[in-house]
């Protein structure tokens, strides 16, 4: 059992995964396959639980495990099992390099065995612990059956979100690819495929050790019954209850389940037509963004900020570096609307103002790195006005790229040097080249079912009414808080939330 | 310590007169000085922005210890005392000599702010209200009297923004600067480019030694230094002996003290060991027309050192010697490019190299900024 455990997990392509459940940037500690045959579970399970922080599979509950002759006979015997039946025994696949040369047979399989619903030894599976109907207790109660519903209903739901049944045949699809002898003709190609692959897998694995785990755990406390070990029941009901617990969690991380959206990303912000009122708007929802940045954690940077005149901003772009910035700050793309009392208008009359919002995500990663030839960009210096040169003392040194195949056009001002504004524009620029380029693949791909119609600039997601009434609502979600306050100082993650799980949900229903 | 206080804020009402309209702003800090007696060592209204002692050069603003702990709540207040006075400004100085406006000022402010603060600490506390957050501390690198000080100076005598803060971030640099030394301009970045390229596609120029004339604040000399990527050696001149002790302070500050060396003298005349030896030769001598010094946004023409901007009557005096040095200093195949005031001034001396030197230099070109004004003109030696 433990060494299934670990098996999953060190299992991983760790150089292209971004581990689902994790919060952690570290990376995974991969095992080699020879070490699985002989491993001794515990310092397996404790080379796993340290190669991650954060909380799930990885923390399993065997970190205090007891090593009872019972559990031990336990686990022999799971571990047979395992080998027996199930590719998931085959050393072989757990190299990923195997997996590209010669083990496919093993991959299908996995694909399979996926699929095919794993159960206690009485026969007890997630769906049936579902059909039961067993209450759901108090987290405090302690009483298995609560904890399993739970967990249980928990996994149902990060399987939707997950599109369980689409990802198992987009992983089969790419697998095959990958078995193609002459797939690694075009590296580029291979790689991406290789990559995405790879992520899938191991969201994949992860759902499926957590179902295991569950699963495990209900016929340790059988077992523990029918021996009469109160000490192990109650070890085993405890993992329930931390299982019970880190579900939640997990839950909301399946909603950022997205190639990118582990990503840093940048946020712009426009302010629409109407002048000085529309520019304090924009102002407004980028300081929103800011705070609930710094809520967050994330880093903020500004990298360009096009002041208003009398106030706000015409314009501005922050960075926003932190783990699924991207995946969370994609939810606010669109137009929001305010409607107030414009402070700026002395007849007080009501104003409505719009400013749009655009996330672009910074992938870094190279997995769609557009590459940017040098003569393709017009570089001036922005706002230079005069003889320039020595007769000019200004901190102005703005610089707008335009990236002339595209139209693409970025300016950097807000950094301190000519220089550092150039490489600061550049950096803008390869994101959003990356992110015009992954629009056109995912058109082209049309397995990809996320539209980016949906989110496109020009719709109206939001409206914040301060007059006559106190509302914030997203058209989208019909989502609503009726204090504008603590939406503006940056308490957007109910919006958030809300749009994620609907748009995920919306497409698991449909599958 | 009573005196102290008289003759400080005294002193400030004075010049606050001077500019009209801006008494209102400046009336919560006069009345801040007066009522906080802790804040009136003169160690903290006399140090930090009095004028640099010859002997040696003034630290910048950022490289300071931060020992001034200051309420959170009294720096908020001087900022949207700052704010308020750099808003006040509107456009009026862009109008009268295309100096900079309420935003580049507000800009300037956050600058000066992130220079000030302890480096730990996120320059945004300053928009975070609540009483915590006002009653904490914070260090800064200057007391906020010299704070106060420091901005009227910007916005009432145009003092540069670089003056201020003491330092210019300059392509990937951050330099140190005072009065006497010129501030490294944006464009002049671009030389930088123009030496990295021309060593790359003929890297027997990235041996032996370069020239950097008229160095000032060692931006290009260290900006080459650095371009040659440990090959090679700079020589960086200039007159003034302040430029030579702010350059080789930055020279240091970069580690580059055996690959850049300052001289003091004028132009060629510290050279003359290298004499037909240079691999480049490199510039930003003064080049403004005589006539146009007067006119001059206030930020140069009353702060910035005549002896790096005056070019004689049309602005060539210098640029002519230099290309005349190259002639001599630079060995075969050796690069030079100068800094100059544009179109008119690239073609002269383009024309100059073509008549005085015929078959001297080759491959002279001008080249543009990213204003795309003819800036630069470069050359190789026969």
């Amino acid at each position: 059992m433990l060494l299934r455990r670990s098996r999953s997990v060190s299992s991983l392509q760790t150089n292209v995964v971004r581990p689902l459940f994790s919060s952690s940037s570290e990376p995974q500690t991969t095992l080699p396959s020879s070490s699985l045959g002989s491993a001794c579970p515990v310092e397996d399970s404790s080379t796993t639980g340290s190669s991650s922080c954060s909380p799930g599979i990885l923390n399993s509950p065997h970190g205090s495990c007891r090593k009872s002759a019972l559990q031990k006979s336990l686990f022999l015997a799971s571990a047979h099992d395992f080998a027996k039946n199930s590719c998931w025994g085959s050393p072989s696949t757990l190299s990923s390099v195997a997996w590209r040369t010669h083990d496919f047979g093993g991959l299908r399989l996995l694909g399979t065995q996926a699929a095919v619903e794993a159960s206690t030894s009485d026969g007890l599976t997630v769906d049936r612990i579902l059909s039961n109907q067993w209450p759901i207790l108090d987290e405090n109660e302690s009483d298995w059956k609560s904890h399993a519903t739970a967990i249980s209903q928990s996994i149902n739901l990060i399987k939707r979100r997950l599109q369980w049944k689409k990802l198992l045949v987009r992983l089969q699809l790419l697998s095959a690819q990958l078995e193609k002898p002459d797939i690694w003709d075009d590296p580029a190609h291979a790689g991406r495929i290789s990559r995405e692959q790879g992520s899938l897998m191991s969201k994949m694995k992860q759902v499926v050790a957590f179902e295991r785990e569950l699963l495990e755990h209900i016929d340790m406390i059988k077992l523990a019954r029918e021996e009469n070990d109160s000490d192990l029941e109650l070890d085993s009901l405890n993992a329930l209850l931390r299982m019970r617990r880190i579900s939640k969690e997990k839950e909301l991380e399946a909603l950022l389940a997205g190639e990118q959206d582990s990503c840093s990303c940048y946020i712009e912000v426009q302010a629409g037509a109407g002048g000085t009122e529309s520019m304090d708007w924009a102002a407004m929802v980028m300081q929103m963004y800011r705070l609930w940045a710094q809520g967050r954690g994330y880093g903020i940077t500004v990298v360009d900020e096009m002041l208003g005149d009398v106030a706000g901003i015409k314009r501005a772009t922050i960075k926003v570096d932190g783990e699924y910035a991207f995946g969370y700050a994609k939810s606010e793309v669109g137009v929001h609307r305010l409607v107030r009392i414009s402070p700026f208008d002395s007849n007080k009359r009501r104003h409505t103002s719009f400013a749009a919002v655009a996330v672009i995500p910074i992938t870094g990663d190279g997995s769609t790195h557009v590459q940017i030839n040098e003569s393709d960009l017009r570089i001036d210096r922005f706002r230079a006005g005069g003889a320039g040169g020595q007769h000019v003392n200004t901190t102005e040194s703005a610089v707008r790229i335009v990236h002339i195949p595209t139209g693409i056009t970025v300016t950097c001002q807000n950094e301190r040097s000519q220089h550092q504004n150039k490489a600061s524009a550049m950096a803008v620029l390869q994101s959003r080249l990356d992110q015009l380029e992954k629009a056109r693949q995912t058109q082209m791909n049309m397995e990809h079912t996320q539209s980016l119609t949906d989110n496109s600039w020009g719709n109206q997601i939001r409206s914040y009414v301060m007059h006559p009434y106190r509302m914030v609502k997203d058209l989208r979600t019909n989502f609503e808080v009726s204090n504008p306050d603590s939406v503006l100082n940056g308490d957007i993650d109910g919006f958030i939330m809300s749009y994620l799980s609907a748009s995920v949900d919306k497409d698991g229903d449909s599958q | 310590m009573e005196e102290l206080n008289s003759h400080g804020t005294r002193q400030m009402k004075v010049r606050l007169t001077g500019f009209g309209g801006l008494s209102t702003f400046i009336r919560p800090p006069l009345h801040r000085l007066k009522s906080t007696p802790c804040a009136l060592s003169s160690s903290v209204l006399f140090s930090s922005s009095s004028p640099p002692a010859s002997q040696s050069h003034q630290v910048p603003l950022f490289l300071r210890v931060p020992k001034y702990a200051t309420p959170v709540s009294d720096l908020q207040k001087w900022y949207s005392w700052a704010s308020d006075l750099a808003a006040s400004v509107g456009s009026t100085f862009l109008v009268s000599d295309n100096g900079p406006d309420s935003s580049l000022l507000c800009r300037e402010l956050r600058w000066l702010l992130e220079d000030a603060l302890q480096e730990d600490i996120d320059p945004s506390l300053i928009h975070q209200v609540g009483v915590n957050s006002a009653q904490r501390e914070v260090n800064l690198k200057t007391g906020i009297e010299d704070l106060y000080k420091l901005w009227i100076q910007r916005i009432e005598e145009r003092r540069p923004f670089q003056y201020i803060v003491g330092c210019e971030h300059w392509r990937d640099l951050v330099l140190c600067v005072q009065e006497g030394v010129l501030i490294p301009r944006p464009e002049t970045e671009i030389i930088i480019d123009l030496v990295a390229d021309v060593i790359s596609s003929n890297r027997g120029l990235k041996e032996g030694f370069w020239a950097d004339l008229g160095t000032g604040s060692g931006a290009i000399a260290i900006g080459t230094a650095r371009a040659l990527g440990g090959c090679g050696n700079v020589i960086a001149t200039d007159l003034s002996p302040v430029a030579v002790k702010v350059a080789s302070f930055n020279v240091q500050r970069y580690g580059l003290q055996g690959v850049v060396e300052v001289r003091e003298g004028s132009w060629f005349e510290p050279l003359k060991d290298v004499q037909g030896k240079l691999a480049g030769l490199v510039s930003n001598p003064p080049y403004i027309p005589s006539e146009n010094i007067p006119g001059l946004q206030a930020e140069v023409g009353r702060h910035e050192p005549k002896l790096a901007l005056d070019g004689g009557v049309d602005g060539m005096d210098h640029l002519l010697h230099l290309c005349q040095g190259a002639a001599s200093m630079l060995r075969t195949g050796g690069f030079f490019a100068l800094e100059t005031n544009g179109e008119k001034q690239s073609k002269l001396i383009l024309d100059y190299m073509e008549k005085e030197h015929r078959g001297t230099f080759y491959n002279a070109k001008a080249v543009p900024d990213f204003a795309g004004v003819l800036r630069f003109v470069t050359a190789f030696r026969v």
